[in-house]
């Protein structure tokens, strides 16, 4: 094999490495250190709190569970749907459902909380005491369900739609000389997909394990809050350091259930995968009836909480002082993002093509790494960042917004790595083999090979990159340097006691800030489409 | 000296043995196919011979300089003088023909000068002059196979290696295509090595037969 290519990809790995798990085992290991010296005292004051905690724990757990069950029991037959049958209008709907994964969780429950809110466009229609009613019990654990689900649903619906477009269509066309859709579709198709769905499944409970964002602004007493307080409030180290570990060997343990579960059906999808294009189901009488359920689902999930948070933002009073209050905080959030995303695209790519490839013994593990660090709460990367690079001659990063985006890399180094896995996917090896014998080095084929022909795949690996960038706030609101907060922290920091029409304006602006590399690329694509 | 020569090569994947202890030698000039079943190991020599695959167990010679041993690649696939057509021809599609057949030359440093003649050369000896600014997409089967052949032939490789490459042509395609290779070989003198599984296009071009069965050479009409 190639030496450049070897080192490279061994530098891309081990860079991953080292902005990723270096941070959390400096964590781990700082954890039994108080006042530098070795001891055991921050888990024994861990310990000793306990009481105060386990319910926290436990309200963690309980969320993680619903939101994952209800995500799944949605988005699953939702995806299937969308892609595999004739509804009318899949590819809008599908964009819609996606919409509100694209917006940070906290601002999907100030859409709702527009929505419900007395004065809000539901709560206003319904007689006082109901309205009040609405309004009280939506705060806490049935809002933080309704906000959740609303975002984390299209996860398994996309992931759904993902795998299920690649099923092969002979084993669905084996199965239809012998039997009928439904019979087929549930016996040989859904078995197929079933470890995306339960990757999808375990993916939504750690996501929602690690939030904190809703359960802070719907006053529902989490886990991970008590990490960002012992962080942010008291300032004790060791103490969030000793919190953050709970949360962790959670990830760690379900990840790796997980994959023992998935183990035994791996080698069936993987044979089964293939890009031939698959026929839509036909719904025949059940269509209409489907359609109105889709539609109505879909204008109470995503139209209802979007259109409230529009009509109280809609006001050029509230977009003003909008502007007036976050602008610089804006600024910041596109450029960190623009930067975040850039990296990430680079070294996912690398990451990416050592996993495609296989082309170090590492790969799997880098693959788990990027799994890992993906799942864990931002707020305990966060705190490992801060534990590795909180010293006088790290400045230079701890005080400056390189930590910011150190820590998108390191969370986020999945979705760059698993985008250009399958868009490399896509390529056949030949190509590559070709340009080879033709006595090309690694860097040209993948300049001039590799590179021209994954272009659309990469832009839209960077569009994701960005978006996931922009709407970070577990990462941001744990290592922000002074003066340098993002929008994300500023809307959650207003939110204690700014005006709603004026949160609302800023998350207007966030979800206008976050779509916009997305909106610009449907534009770009559309307008230069060639007329026929 | 042969041109190519395989001592005991071995070639496994996960669960099976792709080659078997396959020992042969292919003389220079030599038009050798390789046949047989599907999974028999055919294509794996040739990725083996190119370099793309790294042989398990024994050694590869070209020309008489050893290549590649035991888990070894000596010789990287772009210093053996080896062209390759593949079964999905490889066409990179976001070049056009003339790019197509100009990557190779570049890659080697021919002269800007030398590789407008080379490519001018190469596309009309495929009967493709009139096609350099086409992308392959937009090419019939036929042609993307002439841009293929072209490509590869643009480097002067000592030794041609093709899988399978007219398995998507219909009968007429592959016919005419068939007696375009033995034309460009009697020009170029090349060594031909050639993947089937189809009797005909055997029997056609080859002046060696070599069947293969599980990994293992079954018959060779090259040796008595």
């Amino acid at each position: 094999m190639i030496t450049g290519k070897r080192v490279t990809l061994a530098a891309a790995a081990l860079a991953l490495a080292g902005i990723g798990l270096l941070p959390v085992l400096t964590m781990i290991a700082r954890s039994f250190f108080v006042d530098g010296r070795l001891g055991m005292e921050a888990y024994a004051a861990l310990f000793a709190s306990s009481q105060r905690l386990l319910p926290w724990f436990g309200n963690s757990l309980l969320l993680a569970s619903l939101i994952s069950f209800s995500a799944t029991i949605i988005g699953a037959p939702l995806g299937v749907l969308l892609a595999r049958t004739d509804l009318p209008w899949r590819g809008v709907f599908a964009v819609l459902f996606a919409l509100p994964f694209f917006v940070p969780p906290y601002v999907i429950a100030a859409a709702w909380f527009s929505a419900l809110d007395q004065s809000g466009s539901i709560g206003r229609l319904l007689p006082e005491g109901a309205s009040e009613f609405l309004s009280s019990t939506f705060f806490g654990l049935s809002g933080c369900v309704v906000s959740l689900t609303t975002s984390f649903t299209p996860i398994v619906m996309l992931l759904t739609m993902a795998y299920i477009s690649a099923v092969n269509p002979r084993l669905e066309q084996a199965g239809l000389l012998a039997s009928r859709w439904p019979n087929v579709l549930w016996r040989i198709t859904l078995p197929l997909i079933a470890p995306a769905i339960v990757f999808a499944s375990v993916l939504v409970f750690l996501l929602t394990l690690g939030e904190v964002g809703v359960p802070t602004f719907l006053r529902y007493p989490v886990y991970p809050t008590e990490v960002l307080t012992q962080f942010a409030a008291f300032y004790d180290f060791s103490a969030a350091t000793a919190a953050a570990l709970p949360l962790l060997l959670v990830a760690a343990m379900v990840l790796t259930l997980e994959k023992s579960l998935q183990r035994t059906s791996s080698a069936t999808i993987g044979a089964s995968m293939t890009n031939a294009p698959n026929g839509a189901i036909a719904l025949g009488r059940w269509r209409l009836p489907l359609l109105w359920v889709v539609s109505l689902w879909m204008f109470a999930t995503v139209i209802t909480p979007f259109a409230a948070l529009l009509g109280q933002a809609a006001s050029l009073d509230a977009l003003a002082q909008a502007f007036a209050r976050g602008g610089d905080s804006i600024l910041r959030s596109v450029v960190f993002a623009s930067v975040g995303a850039t990296f990430l695209t680079l070294s996912g790519f690398f990451c990416g093509y050592l996993i495609h490839h296989k082309a170090l013994a590492i790969w799997r593990s880098v693959d788990a790494l990027t799994l890992f660090l993906f799942t864990l709460p931002g707020t305990v990367v966060g705190v490992g960042l801060i534990s590795l690079w909180n010293h006088p001659s790290t400045n230079v990063i701890y005080a400056t917004p390189a930590i910011v985006i150190l820590g998108f890399l390191a969370q986020y180094a999945l979705i760059p790595t698993r985008m250009t896995a399958a868009v490399l996917q896509r390529i056949p090896p030949s190509l590559e083999n070709a340009a080879e014998l033709a006595g090309a080095g690694w860097f040209t084929i993948l300049g001039e090979i590799v590179a021209p022909i994954a272009k659309r795949g990469l832009i839209a690996t960077w569009t994701i990159c960005y978006i996931f960038c922009v709407r970070d706030l577990g990462i941001a609101m744990v290592v922000y340097p002074p003066g340098s907060d993002t929008l994300t922290v500023r809307i959650m920091t207003l939110m204690a006691n700014g005006a709603p029409s004026l949160i609302a304006a800023l998350c207007l602006i966030l979800i206008i800030v976050t779509l916009a590399p997305l909106l610009a690329a449907v534009f770009w694509r559309a307008a230069s489409r060639p007329f026929t | 000296m042969s041109m190519i020569e395989l001592r005991s090569v071995s070639k496994d994947y996960p669960g099976r043995r792709a080659v078997d202890a396959v020992s042969l030698r292919i003389e220079t000039g030599e038009r050798v196919i390789l046949f047989g079943p599907s999974g028999c190991g055919k294509s794996t020599i040739l990725a083996l011979i190119a370099g793309l695959l790294i042989p398990d167990a024994g050694e590869i010679l070209i020309d008489g300089r050893l290549v590649a041993t035991a888990k070894r690649n000596l010789v990287e696939p772009s210093a053996r003088g080896v062209g390759m057509v593949f079964q999905d021809l490889a066409l990179w599609p976001h070049m056009s023909v003339a790019e197509n057949i100009e990557f190779g030359l570049r890659a080697k440093r021919v002269p800007k000068s030398e590789r407008d003649r080379r490519i001018r050369e190469m596309a009309s000896l495929v009967g493709l002059g009139d096609y350099l600014t086409a992308k392959p997409g937009e090419l019939s089967g036929g042609q993307q196979q002439r841009v293929a052949l072209a490509r590869t032939l643009a480097v002067e490789p000592r030794i041609l290696l093709m899988d399978e490459p007219m398995s998507n042509l219909d009968d007429a395609l592959g016919e005419q295509l068939r007696g375009e290779i033995l034309r460009l070989q009697n020009e170029l003198s090349f060594t031909l090595v050639y993947v089937t599984h189809n009797k005909e296009e055997a029997a056609a071009l080859g002046t060696r037969t070599i069947r293969l069965r599980q990994g293992r050479v079954e018959t060779d009409t090259g040796v008595v």
